[in-house]
């Protein structure tokens, strides 16, 4: 149904994301690696494809990086209590996976493990 | 953007009060007609999302255009395509109805 105020036009339906929701990063952990980021974003006209090694960096930060509790607000009913759990600010998923397999094929060695 | 390419944006919310505001998020694809072509992969929308008082946060999302757009003769033309979020507050155990479902 709708809501009839748009005479003529298709209803836009927006579209859950593939893969769920990023958590908030509350404390800005990642916030480095998204101002190189955007840093490389400025000087490259932002021209997405020049930053994608950044991208995959600011996406490994998200993954290896856990908030506690996930979301403060209990989900809808059944409430449950909130428990403090490790929540990752990204699930892991293989970077391949995302559409970095070109950029990981590149560089068959490791990038230096953060320790 | 290159359709195919996985890519990443930011936004960037403030709650300016002295409340904590529980926001919920829906977004706008135009022109209309790309918006079909528009895959999110992740992105902090259609949950809700708690801001504190004068708290302000990035919000990411990280989608990819669909390869298709670019063999689209209707989409010849779109050179742009801009997409917009409008976060709502959430009302405790509201759901975010999809439009267009009932």
């Amino acid at each position: 149904m709708s809501t009839a105020m748009n005479f003529g036009a298709k209803n836009f339906k927006p579209r859950p994301p593939d893969k769920g929701a990023f958590p908030l990063d509350h404390f800005g952990e990642c916030s480095a690696s998204k101002e190189r980021f955007m840093e490389c974003l400025r000087r490259n006209d932002f021209q997405s494809g020049a930053c994608r090694e950044l991208s995959m960096a600011y996406l490994q930060c998200r993954m290896e990086r856990q908030v506690p509790g996930g979301s403060p607000f209990p989900p809808a009913p059944p409430r449950r209590p909130l428990v403090f759990v490790g929540v990752q600010l990204m699930a892991n998923e293989p970077l391949e996976k995302l559409g970095f397999k070109d950029l990981i094929d590149e560089k068959p060695e490791a990038k230096p493990q953060k320790s | 953007v290159v359709p195919g390419e996985t890519a990443l944006a930011f936004y960037k919310a403030k709650n300016p009060t002295d409340k904590p505001i529980i926001g919920i998020s829906t977004y706008n694809v135009v022109p209309f007609e790309a918006g079909q072509y528009f895959n999110k992969i992740q992105c902090f929308c259609f949950e809700e999302q708690r801001l504190n008082p004068q708290e302000e946060v990035d919000m990411p999302v990280f989608f990819y255009i669909d390869p298709e757009f670019a063999e689209d003769p209707k989409m010849a033309k779109v050179d742009l395509i801009t997409l917009s979020y409008t976060f709502f507050e959430a009302k405790e155990g509201q759901h975010l109805p999809l439009p267009g479902y009932q």
